[in-house]
Order: C-alpha cells, then sequence, then structure tokens
C-alpha cells in the first residue's frame, strides 16, 4: 500500500541535511538566549491581578487576549507592538486611563480576568476582601510631594475616597500618605487625583509568586 | 461518503464562519464593556462600531441566556472562550507548556476539543477553519490576475519537510528563551489578534505587515508557500493527525490518472499517487470535487495499514540550500517589518463613553536629561486646532526631588513636510508656578509640532524637542505613496495591454501568412 508520508531518510540525505540543520539549531539557539524574559522584567509594568512575578509571567502568558476582553472596566490593554518581542500583546493596566476596579460591579466568584486566563499567567483570585488583599499586588501607590496639592498650600483628599481598601492614610490638612503593605496597586487613586501630571501614581513592583496556591481548585 | 458537490459550499461556509468569529469576538467583548458600564446610548452615532454593537444589543438584552452567553465569550483564535467553552490552538497549548516548563490543568481542558478534533480528522483546522488559509487562497486566486498582466508567476518549490524543521526549531527557541513567540508570528493569531486590536483600538498593528508579506510572497514568488513549506501549526496537526480516521481514498479501478487532483491541490500532495492521502492532507476536499471520474471519496479508514510504508516522492535535492534562502527570506521580511513600523503613539485612544466627559489627559511626553526627568502633558490631552491648550512641564531632579525653579524659555515650531519649520510660539520665557512650568497655545491647523524646551542642565543650555500631534493630520507621505502606487498599476497595465495586442497582431500575421502559403 502507498501513502504519502515521505518521511523516510536514507544516511546520506540526513548527513547532508545536518550541514543546515547544525547552524540552524545553533541559531535557534542564540535567539532562544537573545529573548531572555529575565533580562526584560527589569522594566516591569503593572499587570493584571493575580500575575506571575514578571520573567515567568512573560513566559507563561499566551497573548490571547481573554483577559483584555474579560475585564468589565476596559481597564487591561493589550502592549503594542512597539513594546518589542518579549512584550507585544501581553496584558498590562494605565491607571490613569481606566482603573481596576476589582470587578467590583459585576456579579463574578472569581476576578474575571483570573478566571478565564488559560494558561496560568493570572492565578485565580476570589473576589473576597481577604483574597484581594492577600494576593493582589499590581504595583504600590507613591506619592509626589512636589506635586499633591495638600501638601502645597491647598487640600484635597481625592485619593484618600478614591482608594477601596483603605490603604491611603489621611493627616493633617488632608495630607495623603500610603499604608504600603496594604495597597494593592488597583490605581483608583492616580485616576481619581486632580492634578495635572497626578501626584499619586501606581509604580510596579516585584511580584511575589502566586503558583499553585490555589492548588485545589477543580 | 459525502456528496462532492456539497464539500465546497459547506467548506466555504465553515471558512466564513470563522472569519465571522474573529470580527465577532472582540465586537462581544466591546459590547459587553459599554453594557457594564450603562453606555450604550452615550456612544457616538455615526460610527459603525456603534451601529453593531446596538444590533448585538437588540439581540441579546432581553434574553438572560444570551447575556450569559456573550458574558462567556472572550478571546481570539489563539485560545478564546465561546459561551463558556474553553478552547486553545494546539500550537498554543504545546507553546506554553515548553515555555513555561509546567501544565496548567485550565489549558489543558482547553486543548481537549481541538487535539481530539486533529486526531480524529486530521489537518481539518488548516483547510475548514483557518483564516490565513482562507485569505491565502484568495491570494492564489489573484495570480490569474498576475497572468493577465504579463507578469511571470514564479512557483519556487521547496521540501514539504521544511516545516518540520520550522516546527522544531521554534520550538527550541521558545523551550531557550523561556518565552512563547510563535503567537506574533503565527498567522491566524496574528490576524485575530491585529482585528482585534483594530476594533477596540481603531488601528492595527504590525502584524498587518508580516500577513501583507507572506500574501505578497505568495503571490510573486511560490505558491502557497506559508502552508506548504513553513507553518508549524500546519506541521503540528500533520504530526497530530497522522493516524486519522477519515481520508481521501483513491479508487484504483475508476481513477483515469489524469492529474487533475495533483493541479487542484493546494498543499501540494499527490492524491493520484496514492491509495490513501497522508498525514499532511486537511481533509478539504477540493482534489475529491474535481475528479469527473469520481474515483476520490472520503472515507473511514483504520490507521493500522497506513503505517506499513511509502513509496518515495521524487527527491528534491536541492531542499537544503533552498531552506536557507527561505529563512533568510524570512529574516529579511521580518527585519523590513520593523522598517515599516514607523511610529504610532504609545497606548490606545483614550477610553471615554461620552466625549464631552472631562478626562484626565493621559498622554504624556517624558525626556530625560542630565539629573531631570521633564514630563510634559497637555490639556485636553489631544489638542484641537484653533482651541486653546494648555501645556506642563514638570521638571524633577532624580537624586534630590527637588523641582527645576528657574525659568525655561519654549518655542514651538510647525512641521512641513517639504521645506523648513514654521515657528508659530515663541520664544518665550516662562517662570514655575506651583512646582511647574505652563503655558498656554492655540494651535493654528492639523499638523504635527515641534515643543521645543530650553532650560539650564549643568551650567549648559539644553534644547530638549517634544513631537506632538494636534488634530488629525492628513499625512502628506501617504498620499505620495498611493499616487506612486497607482502609476505603477497603471504602467504595469499599459504594458500588459500592448503585449497581449502585440501577440494578437502577430497571431493575426501568422494567419495571413498561412492563408498566403
Amino acid at each position: 500500500m502507498k501513502s504519502e508520508t515521505h518521511m523516510s531518510l536514507d544516511r546520506r540525505s540526513f548527513l547532508k541535511s545536518l550541514t543546515v540543520l547544525a547552524p540552524a539549531s545553533a541559531a535557534a539557539i542564540a535567539t532562544g538566549m537573545w529573548l531572555d524574559p529575565e533580562a526584560d522584567a527589569a522594566h516591569a509594568c503593572i499587570r493584571p491581578p493575580g500575575a506571575l512575578p514578571e520573567a515567568d509571567f512573560l513566559s507563561t502568558c499566551i497573548r490571547c487576549m481573554r483577559c483584555v476582553d474579560a475585564c468589565p472596566n476596559h481597564a487591561i490593554k493589550s502592549m503594542p507592538a512597539s513594546a518589542g518581542p518579549l512584550q507585544a500583546g501581553t496584558p498590562f493596566l494605565k491607571p490613569r486611563e481606566q482603573a481596576c476596579m476589582l470587578c467590583s460591579r459585576v456579579e463574578t466568584d472569581y476576578l474575571r480576568c483570573t478566571a478565564v486566563c488559560p494558561s496560568g499567567a493570572l492565578q485565580p483570585i476570589q473576589k473576597t476582601l481577604s483574597d484581594v488583599l492577600d494576593k493582589v499586588r499590581m504595583g504600590v501607590a507613591r506619592i509626589d510631594f512636589n506635586l499633591c496639592y495638600s501638601y502645597n498650600h491647598y487640600t484635597c483628599g481625592t485619593c484618600y475616597h478614591a482608594c477601596p481598601v483603605g490603604a491611603i492614610k489621611i493627616g493633617l490638612w488632608e495630607k495623603p500618605s500610603v499604608i504600603e503593605d496594604r495597597c494593592i496597586g488597583c490605581g483608583l487613586c492616580e485616576r481619581a487625583c486632580i492634578r495635572y501630571p497626578q501626584a499619586v501614581r501606581i509604580e510596579a513592583i516585584e511580584r511575589p509568586n502566586q503558583r499553585g496556591a490555589e492548588e485545589g481548585r477543580a | 461518503m459525502m456528496n462532492r458537490w456539497v464539500i465546497a459550499p459547506l467548506r466555504r461556509l465553515t471558512q466564513m464562519t470563522t472569519l465571522a468569529l474573529v470580527v465577532l469576538l472582540p465586537l462581544l467583548a466591546l459590547y459587553s464593556h459599554y453594557k457594564q458600564a450603562h453606555a450604550i446610548a452615550d456612544l457616538p452615532d455615526n460610527q459603525w462600531r456603534t451601529k453593531a454593537i446596538r444590533e448585538i444589543d437588540k439581540t441579546v438584552a432581553d434574553d438572560p441566556q444570551r447575556a450569559k452567553w456573550v458574558q462567556e465569550t472572550q478571546g481570539t483564535l489563539w485560545s478564546a472562550r465561546i459561551g463558556g467553552v474553553s478552547l486553545s490552538d494546539p500550537l498554543a497549548g504545546v507553546e506554553a507548556i515548553v515555555s513555561s516548563r509546567s501544565l496548567y490543568q485550565p489549558m489543558l481542558w482547553s486543548l481537549l476539543i481541538p487535539v481530539a478534533a486533529t486526531v480524529l480528522l486530521g489537518r481539518v483546522f488548516c483547510g475548514w477553519f483557518c483564516p490565513m488559509n482562507t485569505l491565502l487562497e484568495v491570494v492564489d486566486k489573484g495570480r490569474r490576475v498576475l497572468r493577465w498582466l504579463e507578469i511571470r508567476d514564479r512557483d519556487v518549490r521547496f521540501s514539504l519537510r521544511n516545516k518540520y524543521v520550522v516546527l522544531g526549531l521554534s520550538l527550541l527557541i521558545v523551550a531557550v528563551a523561556g518565552m512563547p513567540f510563535l503567537a506574533l508570528v503565527y498567522p491566524p493569531a496574528v490576524i485575530s489578534r491585529e482585528v482585534h486590536l483594530w476594533i477596540f483600538g481603531g488601528a492595527f498593528g504590525l502584524g498587518v505587515y508580516l500577513i501583507l508579506l507572506i500574501a505578497a510572497f505568495e503571490l510573486f514568488v511560490s505558491r502557497r508557500w506559508w502552508c506548504r513549506y513553513v507553518c508549524p501549526g500546519g506541521a503540528l496537526y500533520s504530526l497530530l493527525g497522522r493516524f486519522r480516521l477519515i481520508r481521501v481514498r483513491r479508487d484504483t479501478q475508476k481513477c483515469v490518472r489524469c492529474g487533475d487532483c495533483v493541479k487542484i491541490c493546494q498543499f501540494d500532495l499527490r492524491p493520484m499517487l496514492v491509495e490513501t492521502t497522508g498525514m499532511e492532507c486537511t481533509n478539504c476536499g477540493s482534489c475529491i470535487r474535481g475528479c469527473d471520474s469520481d474515483a476520490l471519496s472520503y472515507r473511514f479508514v483504520l490507521p493500522l495499514p497506513v503505517i506499513a510504508k511509502p513509496a518515495a516522492l521524487p527527491k528534491n535535492a536541492d531542499a537544503p540550500k533552498q531552506f536557507v534562502v527561505m529563512l533568510l527570506a524570512g529574516i529579511v521580511a521580518l527585519a523590513g517589518c520593523s522598517a515599516v513600523y514607523a511610529h504610532h503613539i504609545l497606548g490606545l485612544p483614550h477610553y471615554s463613553y461620552k466625549e464631552n466627559y472631562p478626562q484626565a489627559p493621559t498622554l504624556e511626553y517624558p525626556a530625560k536629561t542630565g539629573p531631570y526627568d521633564v514630563l510634559m502633558t497637555s490639556y485636553p490631552g489631544k489638542p484641537v486646532p484653533g482651541e486653546p491648550a494648555t501645556i506642563t512641564f514638570y521638571i524633577k531632579n532624580r537624586n534630590t526631588n527637588e523641582v527645576y525653579a528657574k525659568p525655561v524659555t519654549v518655542r514651538v515650531l510647525q512641521t512641513a513636510t517639504f521645506g523648513a519649520n514654521t515657528v508659530v510660539y515663541g520664544p518665550e520665557t516662562h517662570p514655575p508656578f506651583d512646582n511647574q512650568h505652563k503655558f498656554t497655545i492655540t494651535f493654528p491647523s492639523d499638523a504635527e509640532y515641534i515643543v521645543e524646551l530650553t532650560m539650564q542642565v549643568e551650567g549648559r543650555e539644553e534644547v530638549i524637542p517634544f513631537l506632538m500631534v494636534a488634530g488629525e493630520p492628513s499625512a502628506g507621505t501617504s498620499i505620495v505613496v498611493l499616487l506612486a502606487a497607482s502609476l505603477v498599476v497603471f504602467i504595469i497595465a499599459v504594458r500588459a495591454i500592448k503585449i497581449k495586442r502585440q501577440r494578437r497582431r502577430q497571431s493575426q500575421q501568422t494567419a495571413v501568412s498561412m492563408e498566403a502559403v
């Protein structure tokens, strides 16, 4: 019986193809070493909740856009191609455009983006205060005292009212300060800040590893 | 098993459904966003996107079951969730496992249906669903236009084995880098993502150039180059579908060996020479439809006899050389892509439900000079010509966190495509106010401008230019490109008609001389 599985190779053509395959593999390995997520993890950006540490995140995320679609607040965006081959297509947040509202206005058991992620780059997080406070570390809010109105002869307090988890403490004349251990990096304070450029900003941080934290989930 | 006239319409239907899905997935997601924000009524009326979203709303809003289905639909062809059913491309699955070096349960579940379908039916994704294949089938038809235009349609051939090498090498890259880059180059995923970007942000990204380059290469150089010789996805499905149950089978009694099927086959297989097609067949059924002697048909074939073996095809001695050429062409193509991609403003257009809602400006122009971080913002974020805009500089010493306290000088230039730039503001000097340097300007027209900031850095005078856009400038260069392109098309058409006329005249002359004889 004849068939078209013409995959047989005799020794000579095998050796011949090696002359091409060997340098090609070397080139592939070189390319692989050049595309190093560890190196790129240095300029971290703000990822959706439940994201793995940056280098792990870059190697796990399959760039499928599901979380971009699932975000009920349109806060998750995907990186444009100009961000480079490692970053292109990965999800990120730009809080001063749209901040993470922790799915507060939709009915869901898990934060939507973490529930739809097929690759585990975003680990599932329940929509409960304890789970959110434990596991969400998108970044941390930092206040620029040169810009903040409350530190410059006015009073404001907008960021204090915007914070959903009470991570901003307010002092005399509504001077805000951030409780960094409690801040989840949702960016609602940055979105609310009335100064241009914004006086309170979310800065990317090194995220804790949450892989396997939810082993029991089906 | 199936009437030969049913196959083609059915296949077109599944292909069109996939194309519709590529557009519908992001549209449904966008609809969900606006629905959840109660903002469908606030969308600008004159856009097609708004119309589509309102149509979706009409069909979905009153039916809780449909609403739930839409809520559970998101993603791209690379990995999608459709009505709660999670589906991933097998290539995405393999790549994710190799690059993350872990197995993730939801990913494995999402692979179940696609992998099972491929194992049972073979490489059907390529023939029946893949949007790139649909596009390239159309491009292949375009070769007729090429022939009419009297341009030689080249068909450089490579070894079909190349794609397994490409699959192996790309998985090697993925494994070494720990970095899933295939999503950025695998055409169906690229097409799906580009459509997503376009529907969400109104502009395509870099991937479109990749798709266009592949299409152009197939049109001018090599027929069905990508699917036959390169596609790593096709290679993976071929391997998975090696022992598939549905195959195209030839009835040797009926076959008249006309070779039509060999000419028809888009994937360079030879249904006339074998009894059942091998692992690379996509079961597209073109050969069944094209066989006038009714010798080919789908048959349920148990895999066992197929393992027993192969008549070798005529060998392609130039395969390694061609592979190198192909690899170089690919690298050049990719390099070309990055060159073509000149500049894009980082980030999507600012997202707002209502056009007059007072949004914070989000476009920022950062710069660094000496110890200073300079941040320029403008209000409104995207200035409108004829209306005043406030431009703000925030200059901070990185080391001491102190604001730059001296006055700065500002000049604004309007850029010109041809000739010199014209000064529209300044130079004027501004002292700091509330730790910022501010000035107000009314841009005269839709154009690109350069805002020049002059300040003292470590005793020197430093000039920092910021490129900024006011309104919607019409790109002068794109008009030039369009004109050049239409000129080229015109010249080619004139040339084609000339050649045709000449040929007709010659044939008439020979006819006359024949008569004379």
